[in-house]
């Protein structure tokens, strides 16, 4: 008797799931788990992390604005490990972009005619790239990333029950 | 200019916007028409009241500008002949057009015509009931469908005024008025706020309304996303209501990779159990019947790094105590990934990578 819920191959679910398990599994191979110390599977956590932040903004691709910031920082960031040097550049230009948007953003203060700031702005630094968005998108971007982040536990929590 | 404008009646409701370019176009073209219609024998003093109401200057253009086209028009609207006797042009042409735009009222225009002014009086306090903001008229036209004619009347007396207060404001937001009314009822390329009563109609604050209806329709559906969010009143609170629940979401996330980072080497998802998490068990036969592989899992000393996680971690609000229940060596899954294999030798997998892959 076959599962009644068939899974859609393109869904984000399924796009997910074969991402994240792929890079599991790297991570898997690469250390067995019999080294374990506190901080091998703390280093462990980190990449099971990441692993899971890239194959949710790679499911997403560019569509979004959040996965878009995600995966800048990603690639800065392992670009920087790579190499020091072009990491530096790279992590300055990214810096000074970053840095120059959230100037404007502060100066300007986004005040909008619509009384939400300080929640406004807790609400941008938790949605990645949030700082460069508007009211409007922030929203957008935030239910959709709503969306992703539960399909995440969705699909994390049953690792516990079995 | 106002003089010209004809009754008192018209004075009152149709001001003439001032200084613009077009309002002296409008009043030459206001006395032509209000003669003609003065003139004419009227079915009813309500069609030239009304028609002098279509005037003001969106139609009055159109009508100087692009007489085919209304000529067009009259000729494609069932319409005309209802009107019998009088010749009433613009009121034709007003009404035509709306309908012409509105085709569900196309077989009513008449009765609406003639009942039009007695509901008026009465659609201004049932205006503020009645007002929708939409962002496109046809959509207003399909959402009053299932009503009853007398409203449908009153809706379109409502646009008609807000039609005036539109008017009233710049002359750049009568001509994008017209350029819509010229063009089919499908193809709005202006998107359309309702300028309500007593609201200022500018460009800039309708712009503001236009954001501030879309900011509130994003936030109806994060309420909607966010459970427990519906009861909450207040625009603020709800947000503060998104904030903490994105931060659980991260947080949960968090520890669930913290769980996998630590738990087990060799966890193989269950595709059924991961996409129905409510379906219990998951050593059912039925799921992927070529990839149920038991495995038995190397005793691994986890017990002793979950009580140092423990502590480490105060997870109040989730799930901690499967922490207890969790038996490592009794998961049980099956197999999704071959690459899995590698890892182990005790596994006694039997594989079905390809299998797997397609049928993701």
């Amino acid at each position: 008797m076959n599962n009644p819920h068939h899974l859609n191959p393109t869904s984000l679910k399924s796009r997910f799931t074969t991402r994240f398990l792929r890079a599991l599994t790297k991570i898997r191979a690469q250390k067995p788990i019999s080294s374990s110390s506190p901080t091998e599977i703390f280093r462990r956590y980190r990449r099971i992390k990441v692993a899971a932040d890239k194959s949710m903004a790679y499911s997403v691709r560019s569509r979004r604005i959040w996965s878009r910031a995600m995966l800048w920082k990603l690639r800065s960031r392992s670009y920087r490990r790579q190499d020091p040097c072009s990491g530096r550049r790279s992590g300055k230009t990214n810096q000074a972009i970053m840095k120059k948007s959230s100037n404007e953003n502060t100066t300007t203060r986004r005040e909008d005619g619509v009384g939400f700031v300080e929640e406004a702005d807790e609400l941008r630094q938790l949605v990645p790239g949030g700082e460069t968005m508007n009211l409007c998108n922030l929203l957008d971007e935030t239910a959709h990333y709503i969306k992703c982040l539960t399909t995440q536990v969705q699909l994390f929590s049953p690792i516990g029950k079995g | 200019m106002e003089s010209n404008a004809g009754t008192t009646e018209t004075r009152s409701n149709v001001t003439v916007p001032d200084g613009g370019e077009v309002a002296a176009f409008e009043s030459l073209q206001f006395t032509d028409e209000i003669h003609r219609l003065i003139s004419a024998p009227g079915t009813d003093n309500a069609s030239s009241f009304t028609a002098l109401l279509e005037l003001p200057a969106t139609q009055v253009v159109e009508l100087l500008h692009s007489p085919e086209s209304v000529k067009l028009i009259v000729a494609s609207a069932p319409n005309v002949e209802d009107f019998k006797g009088s010749f009433h042009f613009p009121s034709n042409t007003g009404l035509i057009q709306k309908d012409a735009r509105f085709s569900v009222f196309s077989g009513e225009g008449n009765n609406k015509n003639e009942k039009s002014n007695s509901p008026e009086m009465t659609s201004k306090n049932s205006s503020a009931n009645l007002e929708k903001a939409v962002k496109s008229e046809p959509a207003e036209t399909v959402s009053s469908l299932p009503l009853v004619s007398d409203p449908t009347m009153e809706n379109r007396n409502i646009k008609r005024k807000d039609r005036e207060k539109k008017v009233k404001g710049s002359t750049k937001k009568s001509k994008t008025a017209t350029n819509e009314r010229l063009e089919d009822a499908e193809k709005l390329p202006y998107v359309h706020v309702r300028a309500r009563r007593g609201q200022a109609t500018d460009s800039h604050s309708l712009a503001e309304r236009a954001r501030r209806e879309k900011i509130n329709a994003r936030m109806k559906l994060l309420q909607e996303l966010v459970p427990g969010c519906n009861k909450i009143s207040g625009t603020a609170l709800v947000l503060d209501e998104i904030i903490n629940h994105v931060q659980s979401l991260q947080r949960q996330v968090e520890f669930l990779s913290m769980r996998l980072a630590t738990v087990n080497p060799r966890i193989d998802f269950n595709l059924d159990s991961l996409f129905t998490p409510e379906s219990g068990s998951t050593m059912d036969g039925g799921n992927f019947p070529s990839l149920v592989t038991p495995l038995i899992w190397p005793d691994v000393q986890v017990n002793g790094y979950r009580k140092q996680f423990q502590h480490q971690w105060h997870f109040d609000t989730l799930k901690q105590p499967i922490w207890g229940r969790e038996e490592v060596c009794n998961n049980y899954v099956t197999l999704e990934n071959s690459l899995l294999s590698c890892d182990s030798s005790a596994n006694s997998a039997t594989l079905h990578a390809n299998q797997l892959k397609m049928e993701l």
